[in-house]
């Protein structure tokens, strides 16, 4: 219950610390979201449905990936230069509750961007979403299996800058060499083997299993790896708060 | 039983610097104890080792007898802290702040309401409760990160410069807030370099430079390590011949030192110097606590400090 309690005390305290520039990435957020699926007409014209559902969920994984291994760590990092990290490490409170009321923060500034980018791109490309409850695990498993790795980057990284440099390698790499936006068949074979072992492969398998009808997704596998992977990056986030120097 | 004790403690970062060099010194119950020094001297090392933020090389830190190197959950349970850093927390409201932190600290929500509340009317930040903190001044920010030090009902405090921009006045409340505090029994480490202020509150306090305690002890007693002549302090309107006993302090311009056993000659040509129109202001007292920390240290006040100790010795 005091984590619990904590972790909701924790997300209010970011909210009111921070909510007037929420709103504004949320809308820009949203902007990016919605942006990116209808950019994906001006590439491809008419395109498949098949395809389209591809595309659009790859965006919407591609807000999910931002949300951990982007919006965490720049978020962790600008709390660490501000001495603010280490000033919450000396209240008597959870370091975890710490770090998943600022996973929660981060996602409740990309949900809505997620939301629209889905049921933008399914009226724009004229095709049916195929929701399945299951997306409310989806959503949060996805966050949650990359935002480890966000977050001990950002605590162990000596500069903000840094901590930059590795998001945007994270989402070049995601953007260009991952089974997100592009299909697996389309990539090396060397990098659909590294695609096996990191988790938005895993993402964009349970954002499609559960929003589309497309072939081929697997949805208790994904969530089953990503909460694997959650696991483990939690363990390493967590391993990197509690360390001291 | 001590409520800060640390001994022989000693922190040597990666990077080979040694930060505190077997740094001892215990924390008596009810007592505000002072660590002065300059910049780089050890005493920030010192407190984030305290709050279990670093940990030591070697050497041991107990909070009411509890190990908190092992346990450093105890010291933030134990410790109400303000840090130096002004931390900026943005579009959060003054009262936000320092119930959301009050809320942290354990205390249900009715409770750190009252708190708020009354931290609110004791600091005089009435006018700003809703004021959001980035837009807030340096010494407002300063305050209610007092308040947040304080709002839990913490029995051992850690203030580091709590009283850096803050404007006279809401000072005095701050440090009327914190003797209120200390009759109650909390205890208080207070890192500052605002040694003429330290002065009316502390109980002892130790000079650290270089990683290392150079002095230890009660304001009075470090203060007759240095002399046992008066410092006359005056405004003058234009130039003025000096008594001869003055003795200019070259450290510390409109500054003299003079023998007690000449307060009364010094007082009649002050007296006369008055009444010529040609003093403004004056004021005598013994050495400050700048005197001791400069004699101890070193540095830019040096040759102040040399006219002190001179007169010492």
């Amino acid at each position: 219950m005091t984590f619990l309690r904590q972790y909701r005390d924790l997300v209010q305290l970011s909210w009111r610390s921070y909510r007037d520039f929420a709103l504004m990435i949320g809308i820009v957020n949203i902007g990016f979201g919605v942006g990116l699926v209808l950019g994906f007409g001006y590439v491809i014209p008419d395109i498949p449905e098949a395809t389209a559902m591809f595309l659009v969920t790859g965006a919407a994984t591609q807000m999910i990936v931002t949300v951990g291994i982007v919006g965490l760590p720049q978020v962790i990092a600008q709390a660490k230069n501000e001495g603010r990290l280490d000033y919450y490490f000396t209240l008597p409170i959870s370091r975890e509750a710490y770090l998943l009321a600022q996973v929660t923060f981060v996602l409740m500034q990309s949900l809505p961007a997620l939301a629209l980018a889905l049921v933008f791109g399914a009226w724009n490309y004229g095709f049916s979403l195929d929701m399945d409850p299951l997306i409310v695990l989806v959503v949060p498993l996805g966050v949650l299996s990359l935002a480890g790795l966000g977050v001990a980057v950002a605590v162990i990284s000596p500069h903000v800058q840094l901590t930059n440099a590795f998001t945007q390698l994270a989402i070049f790499y995601v953007l260009f060499f991952a089974p997100v936006i592009l299909p697996k068949e389309q990539l090396p074979l060397v990098l659909r083997h590294v695609a096996d072992f990191l988790p938005p492969t895993y993402v964009a398998d349970g954002i499609r299993a559960t929003t589309t009808n497309l072939p081929d997704t697997h949805v208790w596998r994904s969530m089953a790896a990503m909460a694997g992977f959650g696991v483990g990056s939690f363990a390493l986030a967590a391993a990197a708060v509690r360390r001291r120097g | 039983m001590p409520v800060l004790s640390v001994t022989e403690l000693c922190k040597r970062y990666r990077n080979g610097t040694l930060a505190n060099d077997r740094i001892s010194l215990a924390v008596e119950p009810g007592e505000v104890y002072g660590l002065l020094g300059p910049n780089g001297a050890g005493k920030t090392t010192l407190v984030r080792q305290v709050l279990g933020l670093l940990k030591p090389t070697s050497g041991s830190i107990h909070v009411d007898g509890v190990d908190v190197v092992a346990d450093p959950g105890y010291a933030r349970r134990t410790i109400g802290f303000l840090p130096q850093g002004m931390m900026t927390q943005e579009t959060i409201h003054v009262d936000e702040w320092i119930y959301g932190i009050g809320k942290l600290r354990g205390l249900p929500g009715a409770e750190a309401h009252q708190r708020t509340n009354e931290l609110i009317e004791q600091l005089d930040l009435g006018p700003f409760r809703k004021t959001k903190m980035a837009a807030a001044s340096g010494g407002v920010r300063r305050l209610a990160g007092f308040a947040t030090a304080v709002v839990g009902g913490a029995r051992f405090l850690v203030l580091d410069e709590p009283t850096n921009d803050i404007d006279p006045v809401r000072r005095q409340l701050l440090w009327n807030l914190l003797m209120a505090q200390r009759q109650r029994g909390t205890t208080v480490l207070l890192v500052t370099h605002n040694l003429a202020e330290a002065e009316r509150v502390i109980d002892r306090f130790a000079i650290v430079d270089q990683g290392r305690i150079l002095r230890e002890g009660t304001p009075a007693a470090l203060r007759s390590l240095v002399t046992e002549r008066l410092r006359l302090e005056l405004t003058m309107a234009g130039a003025f011949e000096p008594h001869p006993a003055l003795q200019p302090d070259e450290g510390m311009p409109g500054s003299f030192l003079f023998q007690p056993s000449d307060l009364a000659s010094v007082s009649a040509w002050l007296q006369a110097q008055r009444e010529a129109g040609r003093l403004l202001d004056f004021r005598i007292g013994p050495p400050t606590l700048d005197d001791i920390y400069t004699h101890t240290v070193g540095g830019t006040k040096s040759n102040g400090a040399a006219a002190v100790l001179g007169a010492a010795k």
